[in-house]
């Protein structure tokens, strides 16, 4: 009942056009409500009363009445429908807005089709609501009142006993609306089902075939389908039922109105005019009756849909930046991990950290999978907030810093890197829109980027990402490299950056990270030694903690975790493709001509409604 | 009579969109309109009921004003008591006729059409099944999945609600001027009088609103795709502070929206109105002339009734008729990419002779192969080789020269353009594709897990299998240990794509799989990413196990892979240009020589 307030509260920032929706639509009603009248007046005084002459003016009252309705039934739209449309923008770019601000971890918890479905059909369904369903709802409750209070004073006897059936009518209509409600819910769930098993065929398709499984498939596909149409067919057999009753009620309605209105105006004690203009009442009360039963059920959609919204809307934003945050115009790059702890729920990810990265060192992060290195280089841009101690970059600690001017300073490339559908130009410049076409370009050429970007029909103005150009993982991993670049940022974080990259591509990136964290304080996360040996120093992890530190060599001479990790790797580390890479130099040509392919894990196709 | 299932005059986009669609002429011209009937014809004995059920709900409907009139005129003017009684029997029967003919009708449309639409959804899979790898790699995977899922959905409103629509509208409105002209053409003529100019104004708004909501659509989707790649990259916009740059972006892209939706706004505030108003003109029109008529004695007062009560049967057929053009034109948009799918021929048939492929030992041939993925670049160059059963063959080559490839040509992803690729002798492509999956099991690169549990996973291979059968393979490829420590073990959920398990755990289970189908030929592509090195050492181990007993092609990556195979192959520029076992290579002294001496340089600085 809250949200009903709540959502009717929008309405207020729109007050003027409400208002006026509001009265020209009762205004509408009230000039509807006289048409029955007129029309009466014009067949018992004009035609049967041999008043003849008097039927012009009825006539040209009819259309007076019928213009100033246009004109009113015209604002009336266009007044609801501008508010509903405003409130529908308002509430997206208010959603919208307040989940930007939210940090990482928040995106970690929410799934995209949740929010999607947030963001799109919810806010329709509140519009809906607003725009039509309060309006209708309001017109159409009065309209029964006024049309039961006029046919009383027509004829009190006739009007009770024809409004009989009115009763009956907003039962039968609740009674439907409730059967077809969790049939409707069925189906919905059945057509997802559906979905997810299409889904799934299309992207497993190659082991579909391999395994030869495409009877099972059909077979398993087929099934979900059928109960679709099971279904369906069930709430087709629900409206079958209910409708025509629902249509039914008012004729019988009328055929008593003939029989018994009828004797009356054969014993003179109700004119014909009367009788015409109580069965035009009458049929005029079948539509909104009808309609309240579908107008409820607009407004629980709606009031499910507004709670959903506000669930997003009323968090609090978990990560905010200080009012008096301070702002870091230049960087040194030196990082301090101060007895660091962090737990993601009850998940204790890092203990007791402490390491201090002087500025212009290459660090490695080594580890098994879980043991915290991608956490702890994720704390410097302030991704996450610690649970427990600092962390510092030049002395400060992060969370007295203005986020905006610390991040500008941080530049971060990631596993399997996400790129927006705009230009290789644009992409580039993400971190820094005021980059010189000559900037992007040289931050292209150190991240190896520049050759394969130059031999693109489109160049630089090459649109990729979702809807554009599907690059592939080595490519799209170098235009990161240049992304972080073209912001000559003091720290770099380096995440993965070449895993999911065949090892010649990475040989070649490689050879581009050297020059690239000269001078700048790096982060690498890696499994390769080849990339390992980037760093000045490795510090390995396990379980959330430092268990040792030191040069490669060093580690591997001590013979610890370090050694038995990558100690007899060399056998197998060594891959064939970075010796092919080696051989060939750069004269190695384009990649295999392999059809394109989307990665494990990504969004499925878009969740709103289109 | 209040017609079962009419909606608002007055509903806006809300209602609108719901039902039925536009003029017959339009009907003719689209072809796939007669084609999607073709699906319906299994069903023709319902959808004839249900189209009887309608004129028999159309009748009864229009059957009321004129009951009216002779009940007017025939019985409370005439004074005859006896009449009235006998129409308003006549009048509960009909009514009741209406209310049962409506039961059939909606029922038997929705079963039809919803059949129909089973059918369609059911079609497209299997033919997509039937399709080949090639189609998948050329069209994006969403695209797909919205043809079975969004575009049968668009499809179901038209076949059950349209098809209602259009015809009981339809002949409703022709009805109603049937009943006109022959309650008095005089009048008939006057009232239609206003015909042309809503007609007029009903094409006008129709092709006005049509282009309006296509252009709301398009918009609505721009919307929902910057949402959904913004949520996407959320990361990314935050790392680069992005956010507001993104907010103005958006706040741009939403207000478009806003306002082509308005112009939708516009053209029904104004067309539903003004249609109110011409309705009011006819009835005007029906009192003066009807009025003068009757004045006259020319006309009873019943039928002048009658006409007043014509008008709505009328005017609401029309603008329900010209509302739902646009759902016509969405659903046929979504049609016409449905038959696109269907009609595109599946080139990786069997052949019509094809056989099942015997059992075999597993030697496999290439012979004389030449093969490219476009016509003039051809990848694989008159590549002859001989693999004996039971033997491990490891293919090498820098990127591009062809290794992927070959291995496809062997699993039968492709045919080649020229040569023969044959097991035991049989040529690939005279046995069914069917029986050679069964003796011939391909591990791509990456590990694709369906959503489920382990144990199914890994029985995909085999469903009849046996839990400690899954087991057993498991133990084999090493898996079992992790499996074992997971809260769930073998019934542990999987989410779509493998979440959840690391790499390294997602690639043992699918050697796990292949292991289970237990073939004859085995071929891998070696995956490139890079696991920890735990995971590195459970994985070879695990192909080694996995290559025991069989005949293993192995598009290798990593040298130990390479030393343990019994044959190497040395592929370049789309020919094989060594082979031999990895001693035998070494002391031949060419590429493969050299590049074991790089790697042993390499090596070391690694």
């Amino acid at each position: 009942m809250r949200t009903f307030w709540r959502i009717t509260k929008l309405l207020g920032d729109y007050k003027r056009l409400t208002v006026a929706g509001f009265a020209l639509a009762f205004a509408q009603m009230g000039l509807s409500l006289l048409v029955p009248r007129v029309t009466q007046l014009a067949i018992d005084r004009a035609l049967l009363g041999g008043d003849s002459h008097m039927l012009v003016w009825y006539g040209l009252g009819l259309i007076g009445v019928g213009a100033v309705r246009f004109a009113v039934g015209v604002g009336r739209r266009l007044t609801t429908g501008k508010a509903s449309l405003g409130i529908e923008y308002d509430l997206r770019q208010r959603l919208w807005s307040h989940l930007l601000r939210q940090p990482f971890a928040y995106f970690d918890r929410w799934p995209t089709g949740q929010l999607m479905s947030r963001l799109m059909s919810d806010i329709t369904n509140v519009r809906m609501f607003l725009g039509y369903g309060m309006v209708f709802f309001a017109v159409n409750v009065v309209m029964i009142l006024a049309i039961a209070v006029i046919l009383l004073a027509l004829d009190w006897r006739l009007a009770l006993l024809s409004l009989a059936f009115l009763p009956a009518l907003l039962l039968v209509t609740w009674r439907f609306s409730r059967r077809l409600r969790p049939i409707l819910r069925d189906v919905q769930q059945r057509i997802a089902d559906v979905t997810a098993a299409a889904e799934e065929n299309v992207v497993g398709s190659r082991i579909v075939r391999i395994f030869a499984r495409e009877d099972d498939e059909m077979a398993k596909f087929s099934d979900r389908s059928t109960r679709v149409f099971e279904a369906s067919v069930a709430a087709a057999r629900t409206r079958a039922v209910y409708v025509p009753l629902i249509a039914f009620l008012p004729n019988l309605a009328v055929a008593f109105l003939l029989w018994y209105g009828g004797r009356q105006v054969v014993q003179g004690s109700l004119t014909l005019g009367e009788l015409v203009a109580f069965y035009t009442y009458l049929m005029m009360l079948v539509y909104p009756a009808q309609v309240i039963g579908w107008l409820t059920g607009l407004a629980q959609r709606a009031m499910a849909s507004g709670e959903r919204i506000y669930e997003l809307l009323d968090a609090p934003i978990e990560m905010e930046e200080r009012p008096d945050a301070a702002p870091l115009p230049q960087a040194a790059g030196a990082v301090t991990f101060d007895r660091v702890s962090f737990a993601y729920g009850d998940r204790r990810v890092l203990e007791d950290v402490s390491l201090e990265v002087p500025a212009g060192r290459t660090v490695a992060l080594v580890g098994h999978t879980g043991c915290g290195k991608t956490t702890l280089a994720n704390l410097v841009p302030r991704f996450y907030d610690v649970s427990g101690g600092r962390v510092l970059v030049d002395g400060h600690d992060v969370r007295d810093l203005k986020l905006a001017d610390l991040r500008r300073h941080i530049g971060v490339v990631t596993q399997d890197p996400f790129l927006f559908s705009a230009s290789i130009a644009e992409n580039i410049r993400a971190g820094r829109p005021e980059a010189s076409a000559g900037e992007v370009r040289a931050a292209a050429r150190i991240a190896q980027a520049d050759e394969f970007i130059a031999a693109l029909p489109d160049g630089y103005d090459t649109v990729v990402g979702e809807r554009g150009l599907t690059l592939s993982g080595g490519q799209r991993q170098r235009l990161a490299i240049a992304r972080a670049l073209v912001m000559d940022p003091r720290i770099l974080i380096l995440d993965d950056a070449t895993s999911s990259v065949d090892v010649e591509t990475e040989s070649r990136i490689r050879a581009a990270l050297a020059d690239v964290t000269e001078g700048r304080t790096t982060f690498i996360v890696a499994h390769r030694p080849s990339t390992i040996s980037l760093a000045d120093e490795v510090v390995v992890l396990d379980h959330g903690r430092i268990v040792a530190r030191g040069t490669h060599d060093e580690l591997l001479a001590a013979g610890g975790h370090y050694a038995h990790m990558f100690g007899d790797a060399e056998a197998r580390r060594c891959d064939l493709d970075a010796v092919f890479a080696q051989e060939s130099g750069a004269a190695a040509g384009g990649e295999e001509p392999a059809p394109a392919r989307r990665p494990a894990g990504r969004p499925a196709a878009a969740g709103g409604p289109a | 009579m209040a017609a079962a299932g009419s909606t608002s005059r007055d509903g806006g986009s809300a209602v609108a969109e719901l039902r039925g669609w536009d003029a017959f002429l339009h009907l003719a011209r689209e072809l796939r309109l007669a084609r999607l009937a073709r699906f319906a014809a299994p069903y023709w004995q319902r959808a004839l009921l249900s189209v009887v059920a309608m004129v028999v709900v159309v009748l009864s409907g229009l059957a009321v004003p004129y009951l009216l009139k002779i009940a007017i005129d025939e019985g409370i003017q005439a004074g005859d008591l006896h009449t009235l009684d006998l129409v308003v029997i006549g009048f509960v029967v009909v009514a009741a006729l209406n209310l049962g003919a409506s039961y059939v009708q909606t029922y038997l449309t929705s079963w039809v059409g919803e059949h129909v639409v089973l059918d369609l959804r059911r079609a497209l899979f299997a033919h997509i099944q039937k399709l080949s790898m090639d189609f998948f790699s050329r069209q994006k995977t969403g695209w797909i999945v919205s043809r079975l899922t969004n575009d049968i959905d668009a499809l179901s409103e038209l076949v059950t609600e349209g098809v209602t629509s259009l015809v009981t509208n339809g002949l409703t409105l022709a009805g109603a001027i049937v009943f006109l002209f022959v309650l008095d053409w005089r009048l008939a003529l006057a009232t239609l009088s206003i015909m042309p100019v809503v007609v007029a104004a009903t094409l006008v708004f129709r092709a006005r609103s049509a282009r309006a909501y296509a252009l709301v659509r398009d918009r609505l989707a721009a919307v929902s795709a910057h949402l959904q790649e913004s949520i996407s990259g959320v990361r990314v916009l935050k790392a680069f502070r992005r956010e507001a740059a993104d907010r103005a972006a958006f706040a741009r892209v939403n207000a478009e929206y806003r306002d082509v939706n308005m112009r939708t706004v516009v053209q029904s505030g104004v067309y539903f109105p003004f249609v109110e108003f011409m309705s009011a003109v006819g009835t005007v029109i029906v009192l003066w002339y009807g009025g003068s008529l009757v004045s006259g004695g020319q006309l009873r007062i019943g039928v002048l009734v009658a006409f007043i009560a014509y008008l709505s049967s009328f005017f609401d057929p029309l603008q329900q008729l010209s509302q739902l053009y646009n759902t016509f034109q969405a659903s046929m948009a979504a049609v016409q990419k449905i038959f696109t799918v269907l009609d595109t021929e599946p080139d990786m048939l069997d052949a019509p002779d094809a056989v099942p492929l015997p059992p075999v030992a597993g030697d496999l041939e290439l012979r004389h192969v030449t093969f490219g993925y476009s016509e003039d670049e051809p990848v694989l160059r008159d590549v002859s080789f001989a693999v004996p059963a039971g033997r491990t063959i490891a293919l090498v080559g820098a990127t591009g020269a062809g290794k992927s490839t070959l291995v496809k040509l062997l699993a039968r992803f492709y045919d080649p353009e020229e040569g023969a690729v044959l097991i035991d002798g049989h040529d690939l492509r005279t046995v069914t594709g069917r029986s050679l999956r069964k003796q011939l099991a391909v591990v791509p690169q990456e590990p694709f897990l369906f959503s489920g549990s382990l144990l199914d996973n890994i029985r995909f291979a085999r469903p009849s299998a046996r839990r400690d059968e899954v087991e057993r393979v498991a133990r084999v490829v090493g898996a079992h240990e992790f499996i074992s420590a997971l809260p769930d073990g073998y019934d542990t959920e999987v989410q779509e794509g493998g979440g959840g398990l690391s790499t390294g755990q997602r690639q043992l289970v699918s050697f796990a799989r292949a292991l289970l189908a237990d073939p004859k030929v085995l071929i891998l592509d070696e995956a490139t990413s890079s696991v920890d090195a735990e995971s590195e050492r459970h994985i070879e181990a695990a192909m080694e196990a996995l290559f025991r007993d069989r005949t293993a092609v192995i598009v290798a990556h990593r040298l130990s892979t390479v030393r343990h195979a019994d044959e190497i192959l040395v592929v370049d520029a789309g020919r094989i240009v060594e082979r031999g076992s990895h001693d035998e290579l070494l002391a031949h002294g060419g590429r493969y020589a050299e590049l074991y001496r790089e790697w042993q340089a390499t090596g070391r600085t690694l």
